[in-house]
Formats: C-alpha cells, structure tokens, sequence
C-alpha cells in the first residue's frame, strides 16, 4: 500500500495495522458474499470496489483548498477550474471503476516448482468490450503481476509470481486485479476466489551423502558403472577415469583431456530408498532423495524410487522424474 | 539518503509533458517574477531533461537542501514577505525547479503537476483576461495529458494520451459548468486577502505636480464601462468625479489629512432629472470610486463620500468591480462656509510664484466681483498664446509662474493648478477635482468606456450664494478636448503614418468590437457575483434564491450528471454487437448438447461432435463450413445464409 501512497506521507503505525485488520476484514467478508468463483470468472459491477488512493486524498485537500480560495478572493476563472478538477475527479472515479468491470479471468495454469522457487500463475484476462482497458496487473497480498494494456478484443496472460515455501498443493485462495487508471486517484480491484492450486516439489538438499552405488541390471555382481559396449560422447577427464579411456586423438589436436563414454548394452540403475537415508528428520530426506532424482534424472541412468506406501522401478524420462517428484512432492500430505 | 541518485531514461516519455506543463503554467507569471527565479526555472527545465537524456546522476541531498535554503532567502529578499500572489508564485516556481532536481519515479511529477496546477490558479488571481480561459483550458488538457503520460505504458502514445484526457475533460465539463452556475457565491471575503501592490497600474494617482516630466497617461486601457438606464449624458456633462486635492505647497497639489482639513461635509442638492447607471470599474488598487459628477445614491457597500463629496471604497479596488448610481447634473452645494474652511480652500505658501500672486491681485481689484474675475482669467487662457498639449516643457521652481508666463503650454493639470492658485491668491476658495472627463460610446455594446486617456482634471471655486460650482479651465483653451474627448487618439497616430485614415477607422471599429464582447464577458462571466447570480436564478424561475437552494440544485444537477455519465461509461465499454454468424453457431452448438472450450476452434468442436455423435456427420460439417465461409471468408451474403438455412434445418 505505501507505494500507492508515495511521496506523500504514509499512515503512522497504529493506523496502517488497523488498515491492516480492516482490509483482513473486508477481504473475508467479500468471499463469503462472492463465494468460490469458476475458472472462468467475468468481473460484475457488484464485485467491483472503489477507493481513493494517497494522492486521490491529496488532490480532494488540494480542491477544497482551490475551492476556498476561489470563494475569498470571489474569482470565477479560479472558481472554473476548481470546477473542472472536481468534475475530473467524480469522472476518474467512474472510468476507473469502468475500465474493470466485464474483464473476463480464466485460470491458465502453472508449472511445479521447486520450495523455495517462485510459482508463476498464468492468468489470462480478456476484454470482450469495444474499448481498450488501460493499465490492468493482478496482485496478491505485496506480490504484483505487470501492468499490461488490453485491447478490445484482446486477450494476454498475466503471470503472478508466488515465492513457495513448502512442498505439496499450493493455493492460490485468492489474488484481486485492479487499476489506477486514469489518474492514480482512485484505486479500484476485486477480489478472486478460483479454486487455482500449484505443486511444489520439496526442496532440493544442498549438500546430499553419496547416492547409494548403482547396481548393474544384468547379472548379480557389483561392478563399475560404465558399460563398454558403444560409443556414446566424451567427457572432460575425471580423476579415476581410465587411461584406456582417454581420447589421445583429441587430446592431440585439441590439447585437452577427454574421456571416452559408453553405453552400454549392460544397463546400470539405482534404488533411491526413503529407508536407507541416515537422517531422521521426514523433510531432510525428501530433500536429499529429491536432489538425487535431480541429479540421476541429468545422467542416463535408470534410477528407481522406493518410499514408504510406495514404489517407482527404475526408468527414466521425464514422465519418470516427473511421477517421483510428485510422490515425494505430497508424501504423506494427506494425512497432515 | 542511500537512494540511487542516477537516471535511467524511464521518464523519457512522461518528463517531456511534465515540463511542459510547468512552462505552460508559468508563463503567465514571467513579467511579475524577479529574473533569477525564471532563469533558475528554465536552467532546472533543461538540465534535468538533459540529465535523463544522457542518463546522469541527480545531485546529492546536500546540494539540493543548500540550494532551497538559498533560494528561499532570496524569494525573502526580494520580496520581504512570503504571502501575497507574488511571493506566492515565486515560491512555487522555486519549488518547481528544486523538486525537478529530484525527480526520480513517476510519482514525483505528481508533486510538480500539483505545483502547476496552483500556479495556473494563481496566475487566474492575479489578473483576468479575455484570453484567461482559452489559456485555462489549454493549461489545463496539456496538465491532464502529462499526468496520463505519467502512468501510460510503453505502447501508449503521447496522441492516445491526449485524446483520453480531452475526452475525460469534456466529461467532466458539464460537472464543472452546473457547479459553476449553481455554486452559491459569497458578498464577503472570509479573511482580508494580501493583493500586490508593487505593480504599477496606470490611473490617476492621489497627487499631481504639473511642471515634473510629463508622465500623463497616453495608456488606451479602459478605466471604466458605463451603461446608462435610459438617456446618454452630453459629452460636455460627462465629468466623472474622483478624489479632490486640496493642499498645494507650491509645486505640488494633495489631498489634505482627514483630521486637519475642512470636516464638515457639504450638503448636496439635486435638481432636474437623475441619472441613473451602473459601472464596471476595473481594478485600481486605489480605493477612488468614481461617478457621474454629482453622485447622489450608489450600490457599493463599504463606500462613503468624503466631505468634499469624493466617494472612496473601505478598501482598494484590486479587483474589477459593478456598481449601480444614481447622479445629478444640475446640482447646488450647501451655501455656508466656515471660517476655518474658507481660510483652508485659500491657503497658498507665501512668497511661491510670486508673479501669479502679483497678477492675481491685480485682476481680481479690476475684475470687481469674483464671477467677472473668473471670467477675466478665463478669457485670459482663452484669448493669449496659451496652447493645449500632451508633451509640455518640463518647468523649473515656482511652476505656475514658469507656466502662466513662460512655457504657456500645458494639459489639463496645469491649467486646473494654474487656475486655482490665481483664484486662492485673489482669496477666492478653490480646488482642484481629480477624474475623467468624456467617454466614447460603444456602437456595438451599447455601453460608454472611459478610458485612462480621459483623465481630467478641473477646479471647483466657491461663489457667495452659490456654493461649489465647477469650472473646466482646460475648455477654455481646447473647448474639443471637452467636447469631443481625447479618445480614439492612439489610432489617428497609426493611420498618419501610413498616410490613410482608413485602416486607423477599421482597427478602431474592431477594438470597439472586441471591447464590447470583453464588456460581456466581464459583466456574466468574471463578474458572476451574489447579484448577477440571483438574477441568473431568477430568471431560470428559482423563487427568492438563497444559497440554500442553489447548493440542493447543485447536488441533485450534479447527480443527475454523474448518472448520466455512468450510463454513456456502460455504454462505452459495452461488449460491441454481436456478430450474427457467431449467433448462428452458438444456437448450433445448443442444439448439438455440448458446450465449446476455451479457445477451441469451430473445426475442434466438429470433430468432438462428431465423435460424440451430438448431430448427423453431415449437419454438423455443413454448419462448420458455412461458418467458416461466414465468418472469415469473403464478406458475403450467401455463406451467412447458407449458415441459417443448416443450423434452422437442424430438427
């Protein structure tokens, strides 16, 4: 709110805390009388608020000043153009009020994040009226989309960054449009109850033990990882890798060590277990088992995730990693 | 303090329509402000369009406050005082250039358009013109248009923004007219307002010293319009009486201190027909109320007449102001002079213009009686060399002795000083009235108008059994001067120099054109006080209007307005008509039971009702079709029609 009020001075603790409490207030009280709106919500006059901003007080202090003065010094051109900005102000009032009402809000998905990323809510607003609507953003409680401009017709997707936190469904209980258009005097929004949730995958551990050691798929030995079989690409050269390995030709022409890398027909996986983590805490270890998912998903490897209720073989792809995060995203959710 | 003080080009749309806006509402104040705070306004202007041109740094805090604690001195030091008009402005011109070196957002051009905006109604207070509205309202939009340029995006066109803010202007009109009208007015001010008074006007001033350089006013300007009830006094009646000086000490001619002169107030008596008028006076800063001469009855409150029957105002005139009066022509002073008086009215210093005295008494023993000595010196003016002019000699010490002997030439004041010495030297009681004389009457307004050029001065002398009666020395030496008047006389100048009297003839007419519409809009527009306002209401039809009433017609105007708008709003952002095939296609997609996505296309929903077999196959390819045909095809009648006939043929 202070930005809307700025340069002017902003309200003193006391009031901004019960400015705070009435707008809680005021916001509850517009759900219950609105109740939970479809994905496909057009916005009525009814649900349309109006109030005036910072600088709509300050000009409403300025007019009755201008007013005042054109009383005593009994000046009518003084008196004309007091007139003028009161009318503008009544005006502004009304075409700001306007310049929301029939936008029509559809929810248009989002994509998971990972706690502690932002989840970007699509949110697409169309104007189905033949004039354009100027300066229009969606907000939640301090977090802002950009201002966009809709043209008759037009229809754009506003994007409302949430920071996240926690893993599971996010929410969006509710977020409001509005706009100051035309003049920043006044500030007219509404408020929307869609019924929007985000999935936020845990936290990926940043400092995770050693994924437990890949199991060769064929055959009961434990065994290098690498397969020798074909020829898949080369690497920069690791310590540990063979000399049997490194690409003398190209480090000849190039004067860089690289590995050879192969893959083999004798395919390699890991079991990522929610049991065999040595930490007790629930978060840390979906955590860590998130970041092994991460990193195994980034290699070619088949990596398999076993939870407690629940178990993925190994595979790989994105529909894979995309299963396993969401396993680990809502384990044990439900009975929260 | 840690706030970044760099520019980063973000107000290259919006900062060039602010400056504007604070040009546009300055200039009317350039002639009034002292040469460094215009200067310091335009540097401010330019540097700071410059600086986020070039994406430079903003000076620092310290700087900044050092400058406005200069400035503020300075505004101190020019004018001593910080309220008033002129202190006013100056301080918000200041403030204009000192909030300009910081600003950084877009909200900080919200302060300077405020800042703008009071100096557009200050300029409002300090003079009004013809043009002051045209000059309003231009301010006014390009106000309006900078403030939309502020938070219009980067799409948004300065012409866009333009055309938004004229049309929310001329919705906002309307409002601003019925408040305007209906808006009660007030007869007295709540508090006593400081006017300038530093500004030269021209007009009479309240003492004269014929002999300083010539400084009478050749000024065109109007002193005053007249419009008589029903007959227009002879030009050789038109005397219009100011104030009345008394005191000469030698060289110069005063009024005399209220409390030391002549006290006991002369009484009048009329005789004939009166003469009823109103004037609109324009601002003097004098407190001078000037009236046909003899002022009988007036409207103005807070004016009296002085005991020399000159009317004065409570205050000085800074605003133009109406008053209705009533006068008589042919008028007699009370007959009795005091002792005290008569000694007061003769009173020259001894031993100045030693020559006149010596005449004086010379002719006043051959005269015999008082009326044939003011005959004799009369005829003396009119008969010798003595010549009329607007550019006399300067004279020495003892003036009149220089004038009446030497130079002979002279106006009004020094023919009227000339007269009343020669008549207080002989003993007669004498004194010199300050005003107009003449007036020019307007063809097309039907009005007079007194102009600064008209300003006169004569002498009254005091006669055994007769009182004050008025003498115009100045008529015996130019009799046109008094029958004609001096008016016209800048424009004869003009067309001598093109050898052509014709185009001196046209401007002439046009001014008297121009000067009979600003007579009008003086009289409806700036002079829309109580008394015009009740007359505009009763002739609406209010009966006995009072602010009672105007303020309830005003608010149910006003919300009657304001209902009006919101239907044309509703109106305007009404979805448009809808297209008669989209209609068709919509009772299509009724009838086959299923109801279209978002954003899914005519051929997407065909292929899902076909798979649900919603309609016949056939059907349901036909209405696509020729929807399709209808929609963005060429623009036909037949595809529309093709489209009615499949979706009306569905069962």
């Amino acid at each position: 709110m202070s930005s809307i009020l700025w340069p002017f001075p902003s309200p003193v603790g006391l009031l901004s805390s019960l400015k705070v409490g009435a707008a809680t207030r005021l916001r509850r009280w517009a759900h219950k009388r609105q109740g939970t709106d479809p994905a496909t919500t057009r916005l009525i006059p009814r649900r349309v608020y109006i109030l005036p901003t910072g600088v709509g007080i300050v000009f409403g202090i300025m007019t009755f000043a201008m007013l005042l003065g054109s009383m005593n010094y009994n000046n009518n051109l003084s008196f004309v153009l007091t007139f003028i900005l009161v009318g503008i102000g009544f005006v502004s009032m009304h075409q700001c009020q306007r310049n929301l009402v029939g936008l029509e809000l559809t929810f248009a998905g989002t994509a998971p994040v990972f706690a502690g990323q932002t989840m970007r809510y699509c949110i697409a607003v169309t104007n189905h009226s033949k004039s354009a609507r100027r300066g229009i953003r969606l907000y939640r409680e301090g977090l802002q989309s950009d201002i966009h401009d809709l043209q008759p017709g037009e229809s754009k997707v506003f994007i409302l960054p949430v920071p996240t936190d926690q893993r599971g469904w996010i929410s969006l209980e509710r977020f409001g449009i509005r706009t100051l258009f035309p003049f920043e005097l006044f500030h007219s929004w509404a408020w929307l109850h869609m019924d929007i949730e985000g999935l936020v995958f845990p936290r990926p551990a940043e400092r995770a033990p050693e994924p437990p050691p890949t199991i060769v798929a064929h055959g009961h030995r434990q065994h290098d990882a690498r397969g020798e079989e074909d020829f898949a690409g080369l690497r920069k050269y690791q310590e540990g890798d063979s000399p049997r390995h490194v690409a003398w030709k190209a480090f000849a022409r190039s004067g860089q060590l690289l590995s050879k890398q192969f893959a083999g027909a004798d395919t390699s996986s890991q079991w990522f277990d929610y049991d065999d983590i040595p930490v007790g805490d629930v978060e840390q270890r979906l955590s860590i088992l998130t970041r092994w998912v991460i990193d195994a998903d980034r290699t070619l490897e088949d990596y398999g995730l076993r939870l407690p209720g629940a178990e993925f073989v190994p595979a790989h792809g994105e529909t894979h990693r995309r299963a396993c995060l969401e396993a680990l995203a809502l384990f044990e959710t439900a009975t929260e | 303090m840690a706030r970044p003080r760099g520019t980063d080009g973000s107000l290259l749309s919006s900062l060039p329509w602010t400056l504007g806006a604070l040009a546009i509402s300055v200039a009317p104040h350039l002639p009034y402000l002292p040469i460094w705070i215009s200067a310091a306004f335009f540097g401010c202007a330019c540097w700071r369009y410059m600086t986020e041109k070039r994406r430079r740094a903003l000076p620092s805090v310290w700087f900044r406050a050092l400058l406005a604690l200069a400035c503020f001195l300075g505004v101190l030091a020019t004018y001593s005082t910080i309220s008033g008009v002129g202190p006013g402005s100056a301080l918000l011109a200041i403030m204009a250039s000192l909030k300009l070196l910081e600003t950084r957002k877009r909200r900080d051009q919200f302060v300077l358009l405020f800042i703008s905006i009071f100096l557009v109604m200050s300029s409002l207070l300090r003079e009004q013109y013809l043009w002051s509205l045209p000059y309003m309202i231009v301010s006014t939009i390009v106000i309006i248009t900078a403030w939309l340029r502020m938070s219009a995006s980067q799409s948004e066109t300065a012409k866009q923004s333009f055309l938004t803010g004229g049309r929310l202007l001329l919705y906002a009109a309307p409002l601003a007219a019925a408040m305007w009208i209906f808006f009660p007015r007030l007869a007295v001010p709540f508090w006593a307002v400081p006017m300038d008074t530093g500004t030269a006007t021209s007009g009479i001033s309240d003492s004269m010293s014929p002999g300083d350089v010539s400084k009478l006013s050749m000024s065109n300007a109007v002193a005053f319009r007249v419009t008589f009830d029903d007959d227009i006094p002879e030009p050789r009646d038109r005397y219009w009486r100011g104030l009345v000086l008394t005191v000469f000490n030698g060289r110069t001619w005063s009024m005399n201190d209220p409390y030391e002169g002549p006290r006991i107030h002369e009484k009048v008596s009329g005789q004939g027909d009166p003469i009823g008028y109103q004037i609109t006076l324009e601002p003097t800063r004098q407190p001078w109320i000037f009236a046909l001469d003899m002022p009988w009855s007036w409207s103005l409150e807070k004016t009296f007449m002085g005991p020399q029957q000159q009317l004065a105002h409570a205050r000085p005139i800074d605003q133009r102001i109406a008053y209705e009066a009533v006068s008589y022509l042919d008028y007699r002073t009370d007959v009795g002079l005091t002792s005290y008086a008569r000694s007061w009215y003769q009173r020259i210093p001894d031993g100045s213009n030693p020559r006149t005295q010596a005449l004086a008494k010379q002719m006043r023993s051959a005269a015999g009686s008082d009326t044939a000595y003011i005959e004799a010196v009369l005829s003396k003016f009119n008969q010798e060399e003595y010549f009329y002019t607007l550019e006399p000699p300067p004279l020495g010490s003892n003036s009149v002795d220089r004038f009446l002997f030497d130079t002979r030439r002279g106006f009004c004041e020094h023919y009227a000083s000339a007269f009343a010495v020669m008549m207080r030297a002989a003993n007669v009681p004498a004194r010199i009235v300050l005003g107009y004389q003449g007036g020019e009457i307007n063809p097309i307004g039907g009005h007079m108008i007194v102009r600064q050029s008209d300003a006169h001065a004569w002498n009254e002398v005091w006669l055994e059994g007769h009182g004050w009666y008025r003498i115009d020395p100045t008529a015996a030496v130019a009799p046109e001067r008094i029958d004609y008047g001096a008016g016209g006389t800048a424009f004869e100048g003009l067309g001598e120099a093109w050898g052509l009297s014709a185009p001196s003839k046209l401007l002439h007419e046009l001014s008297l054109a121009l000067d009979a519409v600003n007579a009008k809009w003086n009289d409806w527009i700036l002079g829309y006080g109580p008394d015009t306002q009740n007359r505009f209401m009763q002739w609406l039809g209010m009966h006995d209007p009072d602010w009672q009433k105007m303020m309830l017609t005003m608010i149910g105007l006003v919300l009657g307005l304001i209902a009006m708008l919101s239907v044309l709003l509703v109106l305007r952002y009404s979805p448009p008509a809808k297209d008669p095939a989209a209609v068709l296609y919509r009772r299509f997609t009724k009838k086959a039971g299923l109801e279209p996505g978002v954003g899914e296309t005519a051929q997407r929903f065909a292929r899902r009702a076909i798979e649900a077999d919603a309609l016949p196959t056939q059907v349901i390819q036909s209405v696509t079709a020729a929807y399709h045909d209808a929609r963005y095809g060429s623009a036909d009648e037949s595809a529309l029609a093709r489209l009615r006939q499949a979706v009306s043929a569905i069962g």
